[in-house]
């Protein structure tokens, strides 16, 4: 579990690093930029021409875990749990109006259960904090030209890096808290967890230009898993899902 | 612009249309197996089924294929409705071989058809450490091979009319000699743990035979200050050791446990750990959670050698007190293997499976009170006596099936008891604690 916990620590430092580099080097290209032309104005001539773009884009998200919990009504999941995500993005754009994407980031798909028993009312609650990094390609529509428009849609691929489990169980003496991280490597867990995932995303967003080569924006994207988190390790399987609703600002430097 | 939003629109229709495909729930009934009417054969496989695919608790370890199981016996319950007789013999048969082979020690089952007021009952658990065990004949035969030593000092038990419906010896304690002239060794043997927690049934231990027994021989015949002044004989000074016979043990409350068990040690004892059916998967659990028990205030006041006697006989509640003491840095464990009935429950299935979804489910009256056709003739029903807790030792190592290991292996001597008059198991302990080490 020590390990696990080390080695997930070290891809999220990895990608920190990461995230910070490209932060600086958005900043001192676009700040060296600025230096030079500080009262030039943007010319939008120059963003018809086909060009590359990478950034840096993070904000916070909000999970929607999808299950049905059959007859066991004691256990509720709560309507979405909170979490944040954070990356790169790169894109290609031929024409004005399109762009194709493609991203890596690190998305928390978390969920919230509370056990209450109806009867006794002893509450069992369980906060599990899911880390995933997905890769999303999208097909993006540009509209506007001092401040853009648009619209994306694509698929992506993902990968469950970790969860990490805090709550309260029923024990043989009281019940007794836990914070634990799920062991991939177990063999319960081999049969049952199904880290790969994949689905659809789609999203829209505002977007200007800075600088010339700069370009911040905003944008709301939904990640709808189409991968039961779940393998078909038995009948009668009540497939979980998740959709995961971003909120994200980026920064991209156009190349 | 027209043609761009005609295109956003397509891109739109498209990734809403794709993603309608998720999965569809599969469980097809919806009731909690636990409260279902059962007005068939199949209805009572089915709710039978379910209600051990979700909440039975050892999935995670189990190796028999309850799909496979599913998909032989239930055409088998099917068949049964068809048919205008159904022997008692099938009925029987098709539950053994649902239930065939799953790890759960505790796994007992009890069915009442729909048709024909048959019973069936199975309890698969497996015994495979073959050997000569001690019975009700021979569980006499060790009383009176302890009451014939010459170095018994004291004798306290319940008379032979007090040993209540399991018509052997109940709780008994011996003093007997040392290894020098003013040394006892305190010798207590607890036949069952059915005291029901001392401390919070105060007032029903006086019309309790075999609590009254077993406060007796643990703390002596004024047990009411025993309970509240010291950890019985054993605090005694010039008890040089002590003796936990837990032999045909049968188990009981885990209330038990602190007051006579734990009360031989020095404070916390952590045993293993514990964890609970947590969702409708077969392998949904929380985690694994530490399973402590604690020693009362009432403690052995200085750590002395103990040994607990334990055979194959030994269930369940004698089987977390061998662990207690055997996890002890003066514990040792002579006997045999245990039983392998670890996981604790709750009898009561409206206290199990309508709480926590798991554990024992169906009619809990059926298991107190018995078969009786006018009482279930618009039900049914069925009662499944399983594990709450899937249970691994400290090491995560299981031990429901396996058992407790002992330290030192010494199986039951029948010839010796029967012929001789020795207790071979009794006679290690002893010697145990006199020298460190077991008869040659």
């Amino acid at each position: 579990m020590i390990w696990r916990r080390a080695w997930l620590g070290a891809i999220f430092n990895v990608m920190k690093r990461l995230f910070i580099c490209l932060l600086l080097a958005v900043a001192t290209l676009g700040g060296a930029n600025a230096q030079v032309t500080p009262k030039e104005e943007v010319d939008l001539s120059n963003i018809r021409k086909p060009h590359f773009n990478i950034g840096i884009i993070g904000g916070f998200d909000r999970n929607y875990h999808i299950t049905d919990v059959s007859y066991m009504t004691d256990y509720q999941y709560s309507k979405y749990a909170p979490g944040s995500t954070y990356g790169i993005q790169l894109g290609f754009t031929p024409v004005n109006w399109l762009t194709l994407r493609l991203d890596g980031v690190m998305v928390q798909k978390n969920y919230y259960r509370s056990h209450v028993i109806s009867s006794t009312h002893q509450s069992f609650p369980d906060t599990t904090t899911n880390q995933y990094i997905n890769v999303p390609l999208a097909l993006q529509l540009n509209v506007g030209k001092l401040v853009k428009l648009h619209a994306f849609g694509g698929g992506y691929v993902g990968y469950w890096l970790s969860s990490h489990r805090v709550g309260r169980s029923m024990g043989v003496f009281g019940n007794p808290e836990y914070d634990t991280y799920i062991d991939f490597d177990s063999p319960e867990s081999q049969l049952r967890d199904n880290r790969l995932d994949w689905g659809f995303t789609y999203g829209a967003g505002l977007s200007t230009v800075l600088f010339k080569h700069l370009q911040i924006g905003a944008e709301i994207r939904w990640y709808y898993g189409m991968m039961d988190i779940q393998k078909p390790y038995m009948q009668n399987l009540n497939p979980r899902y998740n959709t995961t609703m971003a909120i994200q600002g980026g920064v991209s430097y156009w190349l | 612009m027209k043609i761009r939003f005609y295109k956003i629109s397509v891109l739109v229709f498209l990734v809403l249309s794709l993603a309608a495909c998720r999965k569809e729930s599969l469980v097809a009934e919806d009731t909690n197996p636990n409260q279902r009417i059962c007005k068939t054969y199949l209805d009572q496989f089915e709710a039978v089924w379910q209600g051990m695919n979700q909440g039975y608790t050892f999935w995670g370890v189990d190796t028999v294929d309850w799909d496979e199981r599913y998909a032989k016996y239930q055409p088998i319950f099917a068949a049964f409705d068809s048919r205008s007789y159904v022997s008692e013999y099938e009925y029987q048969s098709a539950y053994e071989g649902l239930f065939e082979g799953l790890v759960d020690h505790h796994l007992m089952g009890i069915f009442y058809s729909p048709k024909g007021r048959m019973t069936a009952y199975v309890s698969p658990g497996r015994n495979d450490y073959f050997h000569t065990t001690s019975a009700f004949f021979e569980r006499q035969k060790e009383l009176e091979a302890l009451q014939d030593r010459r170095d018994l000092v004291y004798y306290c038990g319940c008379d032979p009319e007090d040993y209540g419906s399991f018509s052997i010896p109940g709780t008994y304690f011996a003093l007997l000699k040392g290894k020098t002239a003013d040394q006892r060794i305190a010798y207590f043997r607890f036949t069952n743990f059915y005291l029901n927690n001392i401390y919070h049934y105060k007032d029903i231990i006086p019309n309790s035979v075999s609590a009254q027994a077993a406060l007796r021989a643990f703390y002596g015949p004024r047990y009411w200050e025993g309970i509240t002044t010291g950890a019985g004989y054993a605090n005694n000074d010039s008890v040089m050791g002590i003796i936990i016979d837990l032999r045909g043990n049968g188990g009981g409350s885990t209330g038990d446990l602190g007051p006579f068990i734990a009360s031989l040690s020095q404070g916390a004892n952590m045993v293993g750990y514990t964890r609970v059916k947590d969702g409708i998967g077969r392998l949904d659990y929380s985690p694994w959670s530490p399973y402590t028990i604690y020693a009362p205030s009432n403690r052995l006041n200085k750590e002395k050698p103990i040994v607990v006697l334990s055979d194959i006989n030994s269930v369940s509640c004698a089987e977390l007190a061998t662990m207690l003491i055997k996890n002890l840095p003066n514990g040792t464990f002579i006997g045999e293997r245990t039983y392998g009935a670890i996981g604790a429950l709750l009898p009561q299935s409206e206290q199990c499976h309508d709480y926590f979804y798991s554990g024992c489910m169906g009619y809990y009256e059926l298991y107190e009170n018995g078969s009786d056709y006018f009482r279930y003739k618009d039900i049914f029903p069925y009662y499944i006596y399983t594990s709450t807790f899937h249970m691994v030792d400290k090491d995560y190592q299981p031990v429901e099936g396996v058992g407790v290991q002992p330290d030192y292996e010494i199986l039951f001597n029948r010839d010796r008891l029967v012929n001789d008059g020795k207790d071979i198991q009794l006679e290690n302990a002893i010697y145990f604690i006199k020298n460190g080490r077991v008869i040659n």
